[in-house]
């Protein structure tokens, strides 16, 4: 297998009685972004730490560029790392904090110069190197452990939430800066943050992990759009989720309304049907019948700016979220209004409960 | 929350108050009643050229430096790893092994002391146990020695020495160590390229309050030292209480004094808070 | 006799440095504040002393502890917080010198003769309540086929081996007597000790001295736990060991009579009532009580015809106590304890 791979597979960990993840499963590809999403106690810092090397998992094997690594301890493993709070030691200057994985190899004086060098310029430190960390602002930290991440050039870098303490602006900033680093270093990341938004701008892929299972992989944009279950749906973004029963080939909605459902309706004749605010189009005027329309009346509109999102009351009270472009002439609803909503039917899934 | 500075001086006022009417208003009175009892100060130069220029008070000082430096470094070697396992620690092993420190200080130094000397004497326990596993042929003399002074200081010093090392130990962030370690740092590498720096100032002033208890002791070298281990606090005190001659007394404490206060300058620039040392 | 606890003596020091800033204690009434050497001594001193004392005149009877240290700063700082002074010669005579005391009563004794005291053992301000001895002890154990009988023999390390100890000058004064004697000094030559000389003698056995004691409580228990062999110690501390079955035993040869006197201060709050208790301590009777019971020699003449053979003969002091030793000249040591003591402390640490 080439240099970059990550595997787990079928790894579980307990602590106690408590399974803390639960038969993970992962193939990772040289040079991929890969990102564990999920809310806290989900047991993606966990599954981090057993790639990394400070957790050894109850069952299953962990795979690191081919190698059986599930019993290596850390630095056996020439992984790169970022941490939470991003661990810049103290009593170290900035050079000296980045030079940190070239020293403890010992490697020659000339060469650590050089790549710290490079590390710094690529994060555009140049100039704090002899600066300690209570005298770096956050955001700077945060460069100076990323520089030390990437110093040694290794094959798969870990990052644990590691924007998680900067504030929007910066965030998106480093979240671009991030992508491309890894891709100019051709490196494999595998990236652990709880917000949605982080996961679906930087990855290839995402793992949702919920209950230390994870709950659905995949590309950003599949996982956005064809979840398989109400959390993933509702996790990432926003979601409707109307109440619906299986009715042959069609779902009857709220109100009893026939709709059409996506490729992924799902066995059971009771479920949650699945559409995205920005998917749903909204007109002026009650019901016309026509195929995929609920008819409903207007409660709230609020203007976001580039959007305008209305709170749509359906048939049996039922609540319906709909999201417009707030585009050149685009009509505005007041509330009290009645309005039709319709989808395209592969836009929406029916979900199990 | 920062305490504003009339606030701190008004909650420091009780030990001020208690310091300078227990310890500097007595010690400046002593001073100066024993020195001026000497007369002009060419008659207080003279006297103190004899008695910081004759060989007893010399010879006491390089002993009592000597007692202090080994006694610390002892002290450091078996505390800091003691400070590292408590540091460690969690929950009832935290507990056992604090009191395991702490609870011998319940009872008076002269009684610890006189515990030592029943383990340490030519018939005591240790020697029983040597000469009965066949180790030695005749009684170890480690009682009435420099050896005992050593080891009854050292046991007296020890939770010194751990409890501010523990202080500066507890202060390190452990993700630090595991950062180190997820670089690449092998388990000695994390220890003297990260945990052992990070606590380099606790180790600094652990060494310096050690040492600087170390040079002032009494009891424990009185009892347990022989003939020749007699340190500058027994030569102050045969100077009172012996010869009853204040003055020399007086001199040869301006001249401890003067050695404390400038190791513990030292002391304080290391231990000040937030200023750990790079 | 200095025999204090020695290690509170930091402590009691901070107390009597701190002391002349302290308000003074409310007088009670009729009561004689005596400094002593503490422990066993005041016991046996309340029941034949005090308690008898405080019976006939009602003035009660308050033993303190002080060192010589604490009494000298108490005399300086001008606050003299007890009336009557217990102590070695020694001390007794560095406060008379710095005339700290009062004249002794003695034209209005009304229970002792001060012509029972021998004239040795009182002057115009101090007088002598009793005498202890420094004898040469031994572990009977250690030398079967006998033991060293005079300090020529203690110094003999080659017929009689074995660790041993002196006293310290830390002890009241340095054993340099016993050195001169077994360097063949006679016994009443002694004085002027030729310092230079003893400590030279000393150098010789130097090697066999595991420790030089400067507690009686240190040299009492080097001996009953067989730290040492043989060594000098107070006649009283070696008797309690010996009456108590330790393998023990000591020569009357050579042996040092020391002198325990009373002092009043000049500017004590009970002037009278100490010259009363001195009067009364004194007595034949009383004496003669508690030499016995604490095994020191009665200061009063009239004191040994009320004690049986046993008694008179291991009486420090006594007939035959004076013709095997010797007094400890207090007035030489008081005058060159100073200079001694520094030789001393830098032949110690050598």
């Amino acid at each position: 297998m080439t240099a970059g791979s990550v595997a787990l597979e079928g790894v579980t960990k307990r602590y106690g009685s408590e399974t803390v993840v639960a038969d993970v499963s992962v193939t990772i590809a040289p040079g991929e972004f890969f990102t564990l999403l999920g809310p806290s106690g989900s047991g993606k810092t966990t599954t981090l730490s057993m790639l990394a090397g400070f957790v050894v998992p109850d069952e299953g094997r962990v795979m690191l560029s081919g190698q059986d690594m599930t019993r290596v301890p850390p630095r056996g493993r020439g992984l790169g790392m970022v941490f939470q709070n991003y661990a810049i030691f103290p009593h170290l200057n900035v050079a000296e904090n980045v030079a940190f994985p070239l020293t403890v190899k010992r490697a020659p004086k000339a060469e650590i110069a050089r790549r710290v060098a490079d590390a710094m310029a690529m994060v555009k430190l140049e100039g704090f190197e002899g600066r300690y960390a209570r005298q770096l602002s956050g955001g700077q930290q945060q460069r100076v452990a990323l520089a030390r991440a990437i110093v040694a050039h290794p094959p798969v870098v870990l990052m644990d939430e590691p924007l998680g303490a900067l504030d929007k602006n910066l965030r998106y900033h480093m979240q671009v800066e991030i992508k491309e680093i890894s891709r100019r270093l051709g490196m494999t990341v595998i990236y652990v943050t709880h917000d949605q938004e982080e996961a679906l701008t930087m990855s290839d892929r995402i793992a949702i992990m919920n209950r230390g299972r994870i709950a659905q992989m995949g590309p950003p944009r599949e996982v956005y759009e064809k979840p398989d279950s109400s959390f993933v749906a509702a996790f990432l973004g926003e979601a409707n989720l109307l109440k619906a029963r299986r009715d042959g080939n069609a779902v009857a909605g709220p109100g009893g309304t026939r709709i059409d459902a996506g490729a992924g309706a799902l066995g059971a004749s009771d479920g949650l049907l699945f559409v995205r605010p920005e998917k749903v189009s909204i007109a002026a005027g009650g019901a016309d019948g026509a195929p995929n329309t609920l008819p409903g009346q207007v409660r709230h509109a609020s203007f976001l700016g580039n959007i305008v999102r209305y709170q749509v009351e359906v048939a049996e009270g039922a609540t319906v979220l709909c999201d417009t472009a707030n585009g050149a002439g685009a009509a505005l609803h007041a509330p009290g209004d009645p309005v039709r909503l319709s989808w395209r039917a592969e836009d929406s899934r029916l979900l199990a409960a | 929350m920062p305490v504003r500075i009339p606030t701190a001086w008004l909650l420091l006022a009780p030990a001020l108050l208690l310091l300078a009417g227990l310890f500097l208003f007595p010690i400046g009175w002593f001073l100066h009643a024993s020195i001026s009892e000497l007369g002009t100060w060419s008659e207080i130069l003279t006297e103190a050229e004899d008695v910081l220029l004759s060989g007893a008070i010399s010879r006491s000082l390089v002993t009592t430096g000597w007692i202090g430096v080994v006694v610390t470094l002892l002290v450091l070697v078996i505390g800091y790893p003691m400070s590292y396992a408590l540091s460690r620690a969690r929950g009832w092993v935290f507990t056992a092994i604090l009191l395991c420190i702490v609870l011998p200080y319940f009872t008076s130094t002269i009684v610890r002391t006189y515990a030592w000397m029943v383990l340490l004497g030519r018939n005591g326990l240790i020697n029983q146990i040597l000469l009965g596993l066949g180790l030695v042929g005749e009684p170890v003399n480690l009682l009435y020695n420099r050896t005992g002074v050593i080891i009854g200081m050292t046991y007296v010093l020890l939770p010194y020495m751990v409890l501010t090392l523990f202080a500066a130990m507890k202060a390190v962030d452990p993700r630090l160590m595991q950062a180190a370690e997820g670089m690449g740092a092998s388990p000695a590498q994390v220890f003297r390229k990260v945990f052992m720096p990070l606590t380099l100032h606790g180790v600094v002033a652990g060494v310096l309050i050690t040492f600087i208890l170390a040079i002032g002791f009494f009891v424990t070298p009185a009892l347990m030292g022989g003939p020749s281990d007699v340190m500058i606090a027994m030569l102050i005190e045969r100077e009172v209480e012996i010869t009853q001659n204040w003055p020399s007394a007086a001199l040869m404490t301006i001249v401890l004094l003067v050695v404390t206060l400038a190791l513990y300058a030292v002391y304080s620039r290391f231990a000040e808070p937030g200023e750990a040392v790079r | 006799m200095t025999d204090l606890i020695r290690l509170n003596r930091r402590l009691l020091l901070g107390t009597a440095l701190a002391a002349p800033f302290v308000a003074r204690p409310a007088l009670a009434a009729g009561e004689v504040i005596v400094r002593t050497p503490g422990g066993t001594y005041d016991d046996v001193m309340r029941k034949y002393v005090y308690e008898p004392f405080t019976r006939e005149t009602g003035i009660t009877v308050r033993p303190v502890a002080a060192t010589s240290a604490k009494l000298l700063a108490m005399f300086r700082a001008g606050n003299v917080e007890l009336d009557l002074i217990d102590t070695g010669a020694g001390q007794l005579l560095t406060l008379d010198r710095m005339g700290a005391l009062a004249p002794i009563a003695y034209d209005k004794w009304r229970w002792t003769k001060p012509e029972d005291i021998s004239p040795e053992l009182k002057s115009a301000n101090r007088v002598s309540n009793f005498v202890y001895c420094t004898v040469l002890g031994y572990s009977k154990e250690a030398f079967p086929n006998g033991a060293p009988d005079s300090w020529a023999q203690f110094w003999d390390a080659g017929k009689f081996p074995g660790p041993r100890m002196l006293g310290d000058m830390a002890s009241g004064s340095a054993h340099l007597e016993f050195a001169l004697l077994a360097d063949g000094v006679p016994k009443d030559k002694l004085y002027p000790l030729d310092v230079e000389r003893a400590l030279r003698v000393m150098d010789r056995i130097r090697p066999q001295i595991r420790r030089f004691w400067d507690t009686g409580a240190l040299s009492a228990q080097m001996l009953s736990d067989k730290e040492v062999v043989a060594g000098s110690i107070w006649n009283g501390r070696l008797q309690v060991l010996i009456d108590r079955g330790a393998p023990l035993a000591y020569t009357w040869n050579e042996h040092m009579i020391q002198v325990q006197a009373m002092g009043i201060f000049k500017d004590a709050r009970n002037v009278a009532g100490a010259q009363l208790l001195a009067d009364y301590m004194l007595q034949a009777e009383v004496q003669a009580k508690y030499a016995r019971d604490l095994i020191y020699g009665p200061t009063n003449t009239k004191s040994f015809p009320l004690m049986t053979e046993e008694e008179r003969a291991r009486a420090p002091g006594g007939p035959r106590s004076t013709q095997t030793g010797f007094y400890q000249n207090n007035e030489w040591w008081e005058d060159n304890r100073d200079r001694v003591n520094r030789q001393w402390s830098r032949w110690v640490q050598k």
